[in-house]
């Protein structure tokens, strides 16, 4: 581990820096990390050129899409001379891990650099209030009790308890310290040594103790948020027809399949010839019951699609972000895919080699099933 | 009018189905309820058929598969028990729990528990009464 020691109190410049010194000296080909444009959109840019690595904002508490989306676009096929530094949250780490092992990206080319993350704000939370974003960033980080209840955090992020990356090359930390003066480098490989070569820093050889407190805290808090938000989701969402009730709205747009970071076929099933349906199909569907309601097997569609990926969600909660009338996937998926987890002992993206539960299984195990 | 309850049975080539056929050449009598369906491997039976057949009106779902070990293809319901696992926890967190799909590992020997095992879901169906989703047209 290592501390080191942020310049002009400006920890992202700081950064910027390091991360510039990276592409000059060739060591990486180009960085994918956050970014705000001149115009105040945020989103991860792949930035190739160290003069625009001011446009990056690798510290910003704001997240529109689930990065490892776009290392699956980027990434999905390897290339033997490329080294791609990828700068993310702990859940869009998970969500690369699950990838790695579901061979949808090639993990030989990534450069994983883990940064912590107490919680994300919508973007349009912040785009249209927001002027200085270097600004902003700094007076997020030097405030960090309010980030143990922060309301205004994305629902998914109020429930969360990876506030620290699991599986990384390299991690960059400041929760429980103090952010304007120090940060955090923790390396895991020999690609990462490589980055660090050379880098001015103090060797640590444990966590700081107020780090490691506030950080069981943080978690604790986000435990407690999670079940009473379930608690909130029992009473209103078991049982058919109250499930039938809060898919109600349900447009059928497929969007939470399409930036679920974890949701990795090429062609979805609920978009193949499959559903193509005809007048005669809709008939006969609609005299089953009498009437049938239209868009037509929404309900299918999110029971399925929880069957499918369950496993591998990460929580990040970016299918609500999507979802045109609000739904509130969040804590439903919170609750679905951490039970299913469990039945498997699994929790998505731990680890790489820990195999993903339906693609394994061993013949002394869940003997009730099929003889009771 | 007593409650008949509609069984989806998707049964596995090699051993269910065989089953099956060995209760009929035996003369074993059981109820009428399920319609079967014969699938290579239960491992091949996607959550999704289960789903349709239970949002669309099924009474039942049942699944029935070789013994462990005996998979035609080695693994298959092995893979088929653990999705079963996954099923029925997605289940019970969403509140959909009500017993109304059952997997059975049943050889080509099995006729006798073949019809048995039909004979006893029809009667765990009667008690529990029609699917709800049955009336549910907003799925």
């Amino acid at each position: 581990m290592l501390l080191i020691r942020v310049r002009e109190r400006d920890p992202e410049q700081t950064l910027r820096d390091i991360f510039a010194n990276w592409l000059k000296q060739g060591k990486i080909a180009a960085l994918l990390l956050p970014a705000v444009s001149r115009t105040g959109v945020t989103a991860p840019a792949l930035i190739s050129d160290p003069g625009k690595m001011d446009r990056a904002s690798p510290l910003l508490p704001v997240m529109a899409v689930n990065a490892a989306k776009a290392i699956a676009e980027i990434a999905a096929t390897g290339s033997p001379d490329v080294k791609l530094g990828v700068v993310l949250r702990p859940c869009e780490m998970r969500a690369v891990v699950e990838l790695s092992k579901l061979q949808q990206v090639a993990r030989e080319n990534l450069i994983l650099i883990g940064v912590d993350c107490p919680g994300t704000y919508k973007p349009e939370r912040v785009e249209s209030e927001v002027r200085d974003f270097n600004e902003f960033v700094r007076s997020f980080l030097t405030d960090q009790n309010r980030f143990l209840d922060d309301k205004k955090f994305r629902t998914a992020c109020q429930m969360c308890e990876f506030p620290v990356p699991l599986v990384y090359d390299l991690t960059i930390g400041y929760l429980g310290l103090d952010p304007l003066e120090h940060l955090l480098i923790t390396s895991a490989s020999e690609t990462a040594n490589l980055l660090l070569d050379g880098l001015e820093a103090s060797l640590l050889s444990f966590q700081p103790k107020q780090r490691l407190e506030y950080l069981s805290r943080l978690t604790q808090t986000r435990r407690q948020n999670a079940e009473t938000k379930i608690a909130e989701l029992d009473r209103v969402a078991l049982g058919p027809e109250n499930l039938v009730r809060y898919f109600a709205n349900c447009l059928n747009c497929h969007n939470c399949m399409k930036v679920c970071p974890v949701c990795y076929c090429r062609q979805c099933f609920f978009d193949s010839e499959v559903f193509e349906k005809e007048l005669d199909d809709y008939v006969r569907n609609s005299r089953r019951k009498g009437l049938a309601r239209m868009p037509a097997g929404t309900m299918l569609y999110h029971l399925t699609r929880m069957n499918h990926m369950m496993t591998s969600c990460v929580q990040c909660g970016i299918c609500e972000e999507s979802c045109p009338v609000g739904i509130g996937l969040s804590v439903l998926y919170k609750k679905v895919s951490r039970n299913a987890q469990a039945e498997f002992d699994y929790v998505s993206g731990r680890s790489l080699t820990e195999p993903l539960p339906l693609a394994t299984f061993r013949e002394d195990e869940f003997k009730k099933i099929g003889e009771e | 009018m007593d409650f008949e309850p509609r069984i989806i049975g998707f049964l596995c080539n090699w051993c269910t189905y065989a089953g099956a056929d060995l209760a009929g050449t035996s003369r074993i009598q059981y109820p009428p309820n399920m319609r079967p369906i014969r699938v290579m491997c239960s491992g091949s039976v996607d959550s999704v058929y289960i789903l349709r057949a239970l949002l669309e009106g099924a009474d039942g779902v049942f699944i029935g598969g070789c013994h462990p070990g005996d998979c035609h293809y080695v693994s298959g319901n092995y893979k088929t028990r653990r999705r079963m696992v996954l099923f029925n926890s997605i289940m019970r967190s969403l509140g959909l729990d009500q017993g109304r799909v059952l997997l059975r590992w049943i050889s080509a020997a099995e006729g006798k528990k073949f019809a048995d095992t039909v004979t006893e879901f029809t009667e765990r169906l009667k008690k529990l009464g029609p699917n709800p989703f049955k009336n549910l047209w907003e799925v």
